[in-house]
């Protein structure tokens, strides 16, 4: 236990300097400040593009749009960064056989795994926020209408969502001895999800419904209790990665 | 031509932020390609360029799966 | 002299492969025991179980009177470890790296123990990351990290084989420079590193320890010393291998050799009444010692030769 805050510093330190933090957090911003700005202009670009020509009217661009392009560009390509540049977090180390040095020191094993957790989680809810409240405020700005009245609501199955993504990239990294098949197991777990997701019957339960749903509550158009059991076996499956995380670890060969 | 100076003008608060942090992204990818000679495959150049001409997606490429391990021995 | 640690019956196998049959062997404290054996004969396997980062498959192991277990060994407080190729976390500098490691063990008075150890090692305490570091550079900075929480038991595992002459030397000084305050068990292919600084010798081979003793018995047990004659011409030496005959004699060219075990004065003496008698004058006669080599070649011929019949 005493070791913890220990840990967790050494993450936070290797995070910064390795640069993934930083990355991580520009991207994020990058997408962020992308949203709003590709609503307003996407009718735009089609007028620019086919000219008079268009027949019919374009609708005016309003906030649905910029969200609906904030949770596309954090759903699909920002969780794919996030799990690029984090899969190799525990399959590096054990590659390299750098923990060998800590845990003949007295270092537990769960410690690892609880510490690189709550670090990605940290960064998560950081840069997560961080980019959402810049879309908020520039959604705020340029599209002063009411048409998505529960911004939060909508954010919040996303925040969760991290918990479950998380644990699946650590879980994949401790069973690997490189980072690409650590990235593989992610996308693997992803592609399951998403074919469980063709059966109408489990889309509530499913992780993947906080991506997905996102723009329905932030519109109004579905509750947040309606996705609630996807939240609980999201936090659920979450708790039982990062276990099984220590209980792989625990056999790893360091 | 008029048209897209309009354009530019009107979302400035949008299009300066992405811009520097796009060149915040560059420089720093940029700086670690030459300051660290070793490449998990491709050589300074080539990751230069990457760097370079690939908005976003080059420095990404570079630090997940281009930088190498930097010990001498 | 207790021993500080002792290794029972341990088997261990990797699928089909058994690496370590039955390895047996205690250290005392205080010595400096050099751990021999070829590459892949089972040293670093054994040296992981002792610090409880392997599984034994048979036996038990015991340090400081404790015993090891697998996982997280609490014995591990009174170890200090360093591997045979130290993997650090290349974005910190040797300071950082070292302040982490004394959290994790719980050491007081941090900044002072890691200045001493730096010092002792010599690192410099400045900015540079262990990034740019060279091989000497890593294994200085390891034993230094293997030393933080001043063991009792230091084990290194081939310390010397990725140094060059020079750094190998550094090394090999400052463990002599331990002894009396560390007992260390350091494992090496390079017999000349054992013969200097070591006083005992265990040799693993087939996965048995085929030997483990003190130089000085090795010696005594497997050496055997020669004596070696020159003469004028190969004619001479041939008479001359003749006149010695009831002892072991070699001829080759002008050279005879004479292996001989016991007392030296005596031999010498025997034969030089042969040579007299036979009316031979010898160009030159000489002792020679055994060196850790022959004992090993001779261990592992009996190994050898104990497992044909």
């Amino acid at each position: 236990m005493r070791t913890l805050p220990t840990m967790l510093r050494k993450e936070l330190l290797e995070t910064w300097r390795t640069y993934r933090f930083l990355i991580l957090a520009v991207v994020f911003l990058i997408f962020a400040l992308m949203s709003p700005l590709i609503a307003k202009l996407t009718p735009d670009i089609m007028k620019m593009s086919f000219g008079k020509s268009l027949g019919i009217q374009l609708p005016k661009p309003t906030s649905v749009d910029s969200w609906t392009q904030f949770y596309k560009n954090i759903g699909q390509m920002g969780i794919f960064v996030v799990a690029i540049m984090f899969s190799g977090t525990m399959s590096q180390e054990l590659g390299k056989g750098t923990l060998v040095n800590l845990v003949t020191k007295g270092l537990p094993r769960w410690v690892v795994v609880c510490s690189k957790y709550i670090s990605l989680l940290l960064q998560w809810v950081v840069i997560l926020t961080a980019s959402f409240l810049v879309t908020w405020g520039y959604t705020a700005y340029y599209f002063p209408d009411h048409k998505t009245p529960h911004i939060f609501l909508g954010f919040l199955p996303l925040l969760v969502f991290g918990m479950f993504f998380l644990a699946v990239i650590l879980f994949g990294s401790t069973l690997a001895r490189n980072s690409y098949s650590g990235l593989l197991f992610t996308i693997l777990v992803m592609g399951v999800l998403y074919l469980v997701n063709l059966f109408k019957a489990a889309q509530n339960y499913n992780p993947v419904t906080l991506i997905g749903d996102n723009m329905a509550i932030t519109q109004g158009t579905k509750t947040l209790v309606k996705i609630a059991p996807g939240m609980a076996v999201a936090v659920a499956a979450a708790v039982l990665l990062v276990i099984g995380a220590v209980a792989v670890l625990n056999r790893q060969k360091l | 031509m008029n048209n897209n100076w309009q354009l530019l003008i009107k979302y400035l608060p949008i299009f300066i932020p992405i811009i520097i942090l796009e060149l915040a992204l560059m420089i720093t990818a940029l700086i670690h390609v030459l300051r660290h000679p070793h490449y998990r495959f491709g050589n300074k150049v080539l990751w230069i360029i990457i760097v370079v001409v690939f908005q976003i997606i080059g420095p990404i490429v570079y630090f997940a799966f281009g930088r190498g391990d930097d010990s001498r021995g | 002299m207790d021993d500080i640690l002792t290794v029972q019956h341990v088997q261990k196998s990797f699928g089909s492969k058994h690496v370590l049959q039955d390895v047996d062997f205690s250290i005392p404290t205080g010595s400096i025991f050099g751990f021999v054996g070829e590459n892949g004969a089972g040293k670093t396997t054994t040296m992981r179980m002792i610090l409880g980062l392997e599984k034994p498959d048979k036996g038990t192991i015991t340090v400081g009177g404790e015993p090891v277990t697998f996982g997280a060994t609490k014995t591990n407080r009174i170890t200090g470890y360093l591997p045979d190729v130290p993997a650090f976390y290349d974005y910190m500098t040797p300071a950082e790296y070292l302040d982490l490691c004394a959290r994790i063990t719980g050491i007081d008075q941090r900044r002072q123990r890691i200045a001493k150890m730096l010092d002792l090692v010599g690192l410099k305490p400045d900015k540079h990351r262990i990034r740019g570091f060279s091989r000497g550079m890593k294994q200085r900075l390891g034993i230094a990290q293997a030393l933080l929480n001043e063991p009792r038991l230091l084990i290194c595992d081939e310390p010397t084989s990725a140094l060059d002459p020079a750094g190998r030397n550094e090394f090999l000084e400052l463990l002599a420079s331990l002894r009396g305050q560390v007992t260390v068990l350091f494992s090496t292919h390079i017999l000349s590193d054992v013969e200097r600084i070591s006083d005992r010798v265990g040799i693993l081979h087939d996965g048995r320890l085929q030997a483990c003793d003190t130089l000085v018995n090795l010696h005594k047990q497997f050496g055997r010393s020669q004596i070696v004659l020159t003469l004028a011409d190969g004619a001479t030496a041939q008479r001359c291998r003749q006149a010695l005959a009831p002892l072991a004699v070699q001829a080759q060219g002008t050279i005879v050799t004479v292996t001989y075990h016991g007392d030296y004065a005596a031999t010498v003496s025997q034969i030089l009444r042969a040579l007299v008698a036979a009316n031979i004058a010898p160009v030159s006669l000489q002792q020679e010692n055994p060196t850790l080599e022959q004992i090993f070649l001779e261990v592992i011929g009996d190994a050898h030769a104990a497992h044909d019949a």
